[in-house]
């Protein structure tokens, strides 16, 4: 029990990450490589707000949130905006967004130095909860809920929100989504900043949860937000809630039967064969090719 | 040594790095799997290389160099088995997963010293990298010219119409991809005998990045891309510590600036700004230059039997019980409202999709679920798309150049000695192209990018690229969509003067009045059945026709055509009338 | 031939020759050149040379160990601030990043060579020394690595040369000071198993606890980037252990040592190198508390230098040093020693007294350097205690 409770945690923080990450990926199919800094941004700079200003996690996790939607607006207008109509656009962005993530982490480490920082012990209660036998922290359990409840809300979002609507037709067609008159660069700017929001804040709770915040950790989870994403089925945001409940479960039932040394091997090799045998994810629809 | 003699060598290793992603970026696809593939080469190569020569007389890095090449190529099939029929994303996250397993494989494995570490002796110098990389970029400079390497750019630029050209798709893919594990396996063993040093986190996910970074930012639309890419890239720090930036945050800002600006305002990557002229070839207008093309069929051959052809998806009948036969010399014609089937016959037909009922024959190729299109193109189809489909970024001539795929030959093996054959051979192809360029009406618009053409420009050009085939069956997909009436007749003229040679024509098209004067036989599909058949007075007569389109609602085109429709059985009538008239009056 | 390969071709050669133009114009080594001004008169405390001596640092100011470097930075820039104030003997120092690339550093060395540094000192991580000595090696300029703590480094040749301890060196006092103390039976050892430093912290720990006859219930592996540590520690804490035996960096180490103790591991917990830094106390806050840390460097030690250093340091610097300062700066004393030794700043002449260097007093205790070339020292080991590092009695 505790194993599956601790899988099930684990998955939460992937799936945290992988929830603004999908957005952006599978709604306007552009892979935004600045997402890691911008979780590096988030925790960093919620550090800051809470140790230096003193103000209470949940005045700083607001000011992050803004933060991040800020830095998203800013990595859609540089680094993705210009690019569009390019034949290329899609390596284009790849590489851009990179170099954005580059120049962002280097002014994080002008204005924080490259130590390892963390929040304040009592910047968030560190209450135990037991259940069934198996021990958890509060935060973990929010951390859960949080990514549950953006699921929910951001699917509803896309599915029903006129917002949802303008993305998904511009994931369908930009071209027809323009002549139908809707705003294409406003409903990017407000996808990315909604999703860098969303990273930012999760680069907080993350930061909590594991008592450590430097620059290189957006990288660490990075590329297990990718793996879970595919799990999961691109674009879909419950799947990518799901994909990472199933990462979080593979490595922790690895880590007691393979052992530790090849937890990594486990999940990138679930992600290998799922995306062998079930390319589109367990949630992801399959499209079909017009001639 | 001297100061920039590490740099000077890391700018050959990283170029040749990124070679190795160029090789899939020219074929359009994206994989992340080369680090872990020069990974595997080099520590494996650990295992073989001899400290002193083998036989006295091979050197220790050769048999290394041979051993990684062959080792990187073999992963890559073996991985490229599975994961080839992936695409785009899908595929660059598959080879990513692959190059993580590598490096945990290794980092577990004691053979390698895990994250200690393996120590290799110094073999490579300047001098040796360079070489390499002359040979790695002398490699692609021939293989750019060549009928493969249009085929690459063919499969980047429209898998599909690649397929329907006569390409083995798959194939090439996996040609591409193997050149990349063996360029790759090359990288790895040179690096780490320059290095001295390498540990399994050497070959990382950050350094398959950097590699791709340097393949895009250099260009991969011309062989000399990567090369720049890695002067640019291997020479910033160096730059920036010449200028005394300060050794702090401001210099990984100033690359990522950098990076940004390059990649932001030059699209063809630093390649391009090297100018040069957009289309590799000439327009061969000299008739000795073409070669002699195999006869087509005698006139009346049976080049398609299609008996109870059915398709459907899901619940949804697209095509049910269609019979049809086409013959050398006769053109066929395929109408009905929007949504008919039409298209999904054409596409089963051309092996594009396959048939879910009935059978089919189309040039002695059975139509089954596992009948290639390549395959067919092969046997002598050709067809357009009613979408063009067009390989936007290839010249005109190019374009037509990849159509005669199946008449040319391969050039590669002789380009890289400079055979004289191989240019008589790129001659010939070039000549039949010009022909049919020459022939649909765009001889002065040879070198001008596909995509930037006129629509009635890109669609005669399709039929160019067709033509270049040399092909038995023609295939066209409404081919006078967007032309006027003055360029319709033209293309009816040029049908028929195919027909005329002895070529089978399938015609998908609107224009009801063009159908009914240029076709032999036409065939009529509602709802994916066949309404009505046979010669176009008896279709243009039959009052299921007029009523079929009449029922398609919200459709333009339907509605145009029934008028059409209507008004060509008024008049045949009218003429039968007459003539029924005039032989009273005879009598 | 098209226009084409004409275009390509004439590139290609521009390119080339470019590059050999770059090639031939680089200066030449200009070490010898300035070989007259680096010899002096006196000797020891006496000796007086006219000439700056130029010495070499290649860090990893950015990218993943920027932390690291970045403290070695600013105590070598120190040591040779105080050094130069003494007088008789000056330096004058680069301090180059490699950004954590070994890449980079052989071309930073390269630079450090061919501008004719004196010595070099450096680089941060082992891996990556061990692709830089040997280009040191081979042009005879003498390096001095001042936190490289993996196997093999110096055997790359007779001119590299540290004053890091090795984990050899520490871990096996560590070990016995802790089961001694503990009464340790069975143990749960912890490392990243994909970083050489944490590594060979581990092989040095495990033949530590099998010579004092401690059984390993359970081995449990994790990355250097890994943060979330819960599934691992569950399954130590399963096996109920009489300690945790840890090797992992102070990024990892932080989030560790928190978590462990929030599932509720109260056995102790003993840890390498990568311990020693004040980030854990500053990180780990109260669940340091009774940490067992074998280190090379004592920030609690009497040792006059060290106090001086200690409060010097975070005087100029507004945070304290870690062990990696610590050794910088021992670095640049031992170098001066070196230096004085013979009165020259030539190559030759440092690499020579380094190879003579014997209790020569430092922030690190009195230091030797032995003929394998690696230091010799005191190690301490130390417990946490109240927000502090204490020596362990």
């Amino acid at each position: 029990m505790q194993l599956f409770v601790d899988g099930i945690f684990l998955g939460s923080i992937y799936a945290l990450f992988a929830i603004g990450f999908t957005l952006v990926f599978g709604i306007l199919d552009r892979l935004n490589l600045a997402h890691a800094a911008v979780f590096s941004a988030g925790a960093l700079v919620g550090i800051e707000v809470v140790t230096r200003f003193g103000l209470s996690i949940w005045v700083a996790i607001p000011i992050v949130f803004a933060l991040g939607a800020l830095l998203g607006v800013l990595i859609e207008r540089i680094a993705f905006r210009p690019l569009a109509g390019r034949h290329d656009a899609h390596f284009a962005g790849l590489i851009s967004s990179i170099a954005l993530g580059a120049i962002i982490l280097s002014v994080l480490q002008a204005l924080y130095g490259a130590d390892t920082r963390r929040f304040p012990a009592e910047a968030f209660p560190s209450t135990r909860l037991e259940f069934l036998g198996a021990t958890f922290s509060l935060l973990q359990l929010m951390i859960l809920v949080i990514s549950v409840t953006l699921m929910v809300v951001l699917t509803w979002v896309v599915a029903k929100s006129k917002l949802g609507r303008g993305m998904r037709t511009i994931a369908e067609n930009p071209h027809a989504a323009a002549v139908l008159g809707l705003n294409v660069g406003r409903i990017s700017s407000m996808t990315f900043a909604i999703s860098s929001a969303l990273g930012a804040v999760a680069g907080v709770l993350f930061t909590l949860n594991v008592n450590a915040a430097n620059l290189g950790i957006g990288h660490a989870v990075e590329l297990k937000a990718l793996a879970v994403i595919i799990l999961g089925g691109l674009g879909s945001l419950p799947g990518a809630l799901i994909g990472g409940l199933i990462l979080g479960l593979a490595e922790v039932y690895a880590v007691n039967t393979v052992g530790s040394s090849w937890r990594d091997m486990v999940a990138f090799g679930l992600l290998f064969l799922v995306l062998i045998i079930r390319p589109q994810g367990i949630f992801g629809a399959r499209k079909v090719r017009e001639v | 040594m001297f100061e920039y003699s590490s740099l000077l060598t890391f700018i050959a290793l990283t170029a040749i790095l990124a070679f190795s992603f160029y090789a899939v970026l020219i074929a359009g696809q994206l994989s992340l799997a080369q680090v872990g593939l020069a990974s595997l080469a080099a520590f494996t190569a650990a295992l073989v290389v001899p400290s002193e020569p083998l036989f006295g007389f091979i050197p220790p890095l050769m048999i290394g160099v041979v051993f990684g090449m062959a080792v990187g190529g073999i992963a890559a099939f073996v991985l490229g088995l599975p994961v080839m029929r992936l695409r785009g994303v899908f595929l660059a996250i598959a080879t990513l997963a692959f190059g993580e397993m590598v490096r945990i494989f290794l980092i577990n494995q004691s053979w390698t010293n895990g994250a200690q570490g393996l120590s290799f002796p110094k073999l490579v110098g300047i001098e040796t990298a360079w070489i390499a990389l002359a040979l790695v970029a002398f490699w692609f400079w021939r293989l750019s010219g060549s009928r493969m390497g249009r085929a690459f750019a063919a499969i980047r630029e429209d898998e599909l119409a690649a397929t329907t050209m006569g390409i083995n798709v798959p194939r090439y893919r996996m040609a591409s991809f193997v050149i990349a594990g063996a360029v790759a396996g090359l990288y790895g063993v040179l690096f780490v005998h320059f290095t001295r040093f390498a540990d399994p986190n050497r070959f990382s996910f950050e350094t398959a990045v950097d590699g791709l970074v340097t393949a895009v930012v250099g260009g991969t639309t011309f062989f000399v891309g990567p090369v720049l890419g890695s002067v640019f890239l291997s020479a910033l720090p160096e730059v920036q510590r010449a200028l005394g930036i300060d050794a702090s945050w401001i210099r990984p800002a100033i690359s990522g600036l950098l990076l940004l600006v390059v990649i932001l305002f030059l699209p063809g990557g630093l390649a391009g700004l090297i100018p040069r002229r957009k289309s590799s070839t000439r327009l061969v207008s000299d008739p000795e230059a073409l070669p002699q093309l195999e006869p087509l069929p005698t006139r009346g051959t049976e080049v398609m039997a299609l008996r109870a052809l059915g398709k459907s998806y899901g619940g949804v009948r697209a095509v049910r019980d269609v019979d049809l036969t086409l013959a050398t010399g006769q053109i066929l014609g395929l109408i009905g409202p929007n949504g008919a089937g039409k298209t999904t016959l054409v596409n089963m037909v051309t092996g594009v999709t396959a048939p879910t009922s009935g059978t089919g024959t189309v040039l002695g190729i059975d139509l089954t679920a596992k009948t290639r299109a390549h395959r067919l193109a092969r046997a002598g189809i050709a067809r357009t798309f009613q979408q063009i489909k067009l390989f936007n970024r290839l010249s005109a001539l190019d374009n037509v150049l990849v159509g005669g795929y199946r008449v040319s030959r391969d050039t590669l093996l002789r380009r890289l000695v400079f055979l004289p054959s191989a240019r008589r051979f790129e001659r010939q192809a070039a000549a039949v192209a010009s022909a049919q360029l020459i022939r649909v009406g765009l001889g002065d618009k040879a070198t001008i990018a596909a995509g930037d053409l006129s629509y009635g420009d890109q669609r005669r050009l399709e039929i160019a690229r067709a033509l270049a085939s040399h092909p038995t069956l023609l295939v066209l997909d409404e081919p006078a969509a967007g032309m006027n009436h003055v360029e319709a007749d033209r293309l009816s003229e040029l049908i028929r003067s195919l027909a005329a040679d002895g070529v089978a024509v399938l015609i998908i098209e609107h224009n009801v009045r063009m159908m009914l004067a240029l076709c032999d036989r036409i065939t009529v599909l509602n709802f994916g059945e066949v309404i009505a058949a046979g010669t176009p007075d008896e279709v243009a007569r039959d009052p299921k026709v007029l009523e079929a389109y009449l029922g398609a609602n919200d459709d333009a085109a339907a509605e145009a055509a029934a008028e059409e429709l209507a008004e060509v059985a008024a008049e045949s009538v009218k003429d039968a009338d007459g003539d029924a008239a005039g032989a009273e009056g005879a009598r | 031939m098209s226009a084409k390969h004409l275009s390509a071709v004439a590139g290609g050669s521009l390119l080339l020759l470019a590059l050999a133009a770059c090639s031939t114009t680089a200066p030449a080594p200009s070490g010898e050149a300035e070989a007259g001004g680096l010899v002096g008169s006196g000797s020891g405390a006496e000796c007086s040379i006219e000439s700056e001596i130029p010495i070499g640092a290649a860090f990893s100011l950015t990218g993943a160990a920027a932390q690291y470097g970045s403290s070695q930075k600013n105590a070598l820039e120190m040591a040779v601030d105080d050094l130069n104030e003494v007088g008789g003997v000056t330096y004058s120092l680069t301090v180059e990043d490699d950004a954590t690339d070994p890449q980079q550093a052989i071309q930073v060395f390269d630079g450090f060579i061919s501008d004719g540094a004196s010595i070099i000192v450096g680089p941060t991580l082992s891996n990556t020394a061990k692709q830089t000595n040997p280009v040191a090696q081979e042009a005879s300029v003498p390096v001095l690595g001042v936190s490289n703590t993996a196997a093999g480094i110096t055997e790359i040749g007779d001119y590299i040369f540290r004053d890091s301890l090795t984990e050899d060196a520490v871990i096996p006092q560590t070990v016995a000071a802790a089961v001694e103390k503990f009464d340790l039976e069975k143990v749960v050892v912890m490392y990243s198993n994909d970083d050489a430093f944490t590594e060979s912290g581990y092989q040095a720990f495990a033949a530590a606890l099998e010579e004092e006859g401690v059984e390993v219930t359970e081995t449990l592996t994790f990355s250097k980037t890994d943060t979330d540590f819960r599934a691992l520690l569950d399954k130590a804490k399963q096996s109920s252990p009489d300690a945790l035996v840890v090797s992992a960096l102070v990024e990892a180490a932080v989030p560790l040592v928190t978590q462990a103790r929030e599932i509720g591991i109260d056995a102790p917990i003993i840890g390498g190198n990568g311990f020693n830094s004040p980030a854990l106390i500053k990180g780990a806050g109260e669940a340091a508390e009774g940490v067992i840390v074998g280190a090379a460097w004592n920030s609690a030690s009497e040792n006059e230098q060290n106090v001086a250093f200690i409060e010097a340091y975070t005087e100029r610097f507004d945070v304290a040093p870690d062990q990696f300062a610590a050794q910088a700066y021992a670095g640049m004393q031992i170098i001066d020693e070196a230096v004085r030794a013979n009165c020259s700043g030539e190559r030759e002449d440092i690499k020579a007294g380094l190879g003579e260097i014997t209790d020569v007093p430092t922030v690190l205790g009195e230091v030797s350097i032995n003929e394998n070339r690696d230091a010799e020292h005191e190690a301490l080991v130390q417990v946490v205690e109240g927000d502090k590092f204490a020596i362990l009695d």
